[in-house]
């Protein structure tokens, strides 16, 4: 009968309330849908699991994921709300397109500059209202929320106007040459090394948040800016600091979207993935290892939602029903104790 | 009436058109903040009173019960937020995002349950031209209600103290949890009208994604207009009246991209603080805890 601490803490808590809402969710809509939920949730699972091609289709989803809600947390362990994760993601996708497409170099230099072109547009896209607070205290959250439309109008506009390369279709740019585009993890699948690169990340990111001066101000600066001010700690700075950091690896994450699975930019290569990401950073509790736990569970029901679709005729807008409550059931998070102020 | 006084005509009576829907979301947007609660939900509100509305007026066959029941889903998506906003003191902002994500979703789902297929619903009894005029009305006199309403009566006093300072509206005896979640519930409420329009008097039907990002633009208005109602009609007019202008602008070479990006631009802008003093009521977004 004795509960452990493990069962009282609140990490444990979390998770399994993520889960009852997951599968009392999921039933309830399988069965308005007149689907057993036995067989739907069987149905996700085999096509997240059920060979290894739907594996892979499951890692690449979760990476799609991860890159995104690793920024989301950067800039919210520094007490900002970032979300717009999602137009740093298409513009850096843009970016790394429109530059991967037209680049003669070998391998070992067309790939790093492709990624690099991606986390420079994105940084941009994430220091812009970075700065605005910065420097006229204007709330990011709104000015994160306006930026993500303007980016993708942005992108279109560039991919289809004054930037458009030729032989390119509406919408897109043309495909990138092999020596710009990530190698293959898994033969005949769209898993790419982009995997390993949000991996490595999240391992350097952790490091960086916990073991370096900056990762303490940053920290410092979320948890409690009054001290934090008092202590020194150039706030306005760190906002900045952050918020470029963050759109950089959102942006990160849409170069390798690109030059991963896509091999070009298209206006539609994100289906979302910078507002999911917020789900994702809040189940992972912000910590970058986590997050890597809860961006595979996520890529689980991503790639077997469009199965269930499929197999069990369940409309795979359950997965963005469930996404959708469990960032709100997890809103209270951190928020109370972050003393955070608009 | 020469050519040219017609296309002005034209474009004046799309301008009232387009900004209909921005206008009752922005509205709402409006009473909620001054009351504390930042509403990212709006798009949601949008969705809920436009999917509601269409599947009742289909099933009664009434178009003004559609347009009632949309009222009612929107004040009760609105109350989810209020309720996580006062009582649980959540991130409203979060929240909000959370309940964009899930209504779009659900309201998808929902189009496959009732009409079993995805995309759009059947067509439904429409409010008709009629009701589209009735709407845009409604749309001005709201924002003349609430205009006296925040601004000469007690109800508005207590909305703006608890935005401002909910603590010293507390000590000074006013329930400020009630009182934001009141404020939050009627901004729903007159959001879904925006919605109501959309889909029962500009159509006659709901198709995913026929909101097309209105809550967001709505949320501009708000600022753009300084949380004030004329403030945010204003806005929600400048931004419907760019939107007519598309149309013909598209035809002489303007990109549409930037006409659509303007309302986002204006809200970035307004933010920065480049249109004069833009000041948010100052316990806006910020969670009341009673000690």
């Amino acid at each position: 009968m004795n509960a452990t601490p493990l069962l009282r803490s609140r990490a444990f808590r979390d998770i399994a309330g993520v889960i009852v809402l997951v599968f009392g969710v999921g039933s309830i809509a399988m069965a308005l849908a007149h689907v057993s939920p036995i067989a739907g949730f069987g149905a996700l699972f085999d096509g997240a699991f059920g060979t290894k091609e739907e594996v892979a289709e499951t890692l690449v989803q979760a990476t799609n994921l991860l890159f995104p809600a690793l920024g989301i947390a950067v800039a919210f362990r520094a007490g900002l709300f970032n979300i717009g994760a999602e137009g740093q993601l298409v513009l850096g996708g843009f970016a790394a397109g429109w530059l991967g497409a037209q680049l003669p170099l070998p391998a070992f230099l067309a790939i790093p500059l492709v990624l690099l072109a991606g986390a420079a547009a994105g940084g941009i896209w994430g220091a812009i209202p970075g700065f605005l607070r910065a420097r006229f205290g204007a709330n990011e959250v709104i000015a994160t929320l306006m930026l993500n439309f303007i980016a993708t109008l942005l992108a279109t506009y560039l991919v289809n106007g004054p930037l458009a390369l030729s032989n390119a279709s509406p919408g897109e740019t043309p495909t990138l040459p092999a020596s710009a585009t990530l190698p293959d993890l898994v033969a005949d699948s769209r898993l790419t090394w982009a995997f390993v690169i949000a991996l490595v990340l999240a391992f350097a990111l952790r490091w960086v948040l916990a073991r370096t001066v900056f990762g303490y101000e940053l920290r410092a600066a979320g948890d409690a800016p009054e001290a934090a001010k008092r202590a020194g700690i150039d706030l306005g700075r760190t906002a900045f600091v952050a918020m470029a950091l963050s759109g950089a690896i959102a942006g990160l994450g849409g170069a390798t979207i690109v030059a991963g699975e896509l091999h070009r930019f298209n206006t539609g290569l994100s289906p979302g993935y910078g507002f999911i990401a917020i789900a994702v950073a809040l189940v992972g509790n912000l910590d970058p290892l986590w997050i890597i736990v809860a961006s595979l569970a996520f890529g689980v029901l991503t790639s077997g939602g469009i199965a269930m679709q499929a197999e069990a005729n369940v409309p795979r807008e359950v997965v963005a029903l469930v996404t959708g409550l469990v960032i709100i059931a997890l809103a209270g998070r951190r928020v109370v104790a972050s003393g955070r102020t608009t | 009436m020469n050519g040219a006084g017609a296309a002005i005509l034209a474009v004046l009576g799309l301008t009232l058109v387009k900004a209909t829907p921005l206008i009752f979301a922005a509205l709402g947007g409006v009473v909620s903040e001054r009351s504390g609660v930042v509403n990212i939900g709006l798009e949601a509100i949008l969705i809920a009173g436009a999917f509601v509305a269409v599947v009742v007026s289909g099933v009664t066959g009434s178009p003004i019960l559609g347009a009632l029941a949309g009222i009612v889903a929107g004040a009760l998506i609105a109350a989810l937020l209020a309720f996580a906003a006062t009582r649980l003191a959540v991130d409203q902002i979060v929240a909000g995002t959370g309940l964009n994500i899930a209504t779009l979703a659900a309201a998808a789902f929902g189009l496959v349950l009732v009409y079993h297929r995805p995309g759009a619903s059947d067509e439904v009894p429409s409010l008709g031209h009629t009701g589209e005029i009735a709407l845009i009305v409604i749309a001005f006199a709201c924002a003349a209600a609430l205009h006296v309403a925040l601004d000469r009566t007690p109800w508005g006093l207590r909305v703006r103290a608890c935005g401002e300072d909910p603590g010293a509206a507390e000590a000074a005896g006013i329930d400020a949890l009630r009182t934001r979640f009141g404020a939050v519930v009627l901004g729903g409420a007159i959001a879904a009208l925006g919605g109501v329009y959309l889909s029962l008097a500009e159509l006659d039907l709901y198709s995913d994604g026929m909101t097309a990002g209105r809550g967001f633009i709505a949320l501009a208005a708000v600022i753009f207009g300084r949380w004030t109602p004329l403030g945010a009609t204003g806005a929600a007019l400048f931004f419907g009246f760019f939107a007519a202008l598309q149309y013909s602008l598209q035809r002489a070479g303007v990109p549409s991209e930037l006409m659509q990006a303007l309302p986002y631009l204006a809200a970035v802008v307004a933010l920065a603080g480049f249109a004069g003093r833009v000041r948010a009521p100052a316990s806006d977004g910020v969670p009341y805890v009673r000690q």
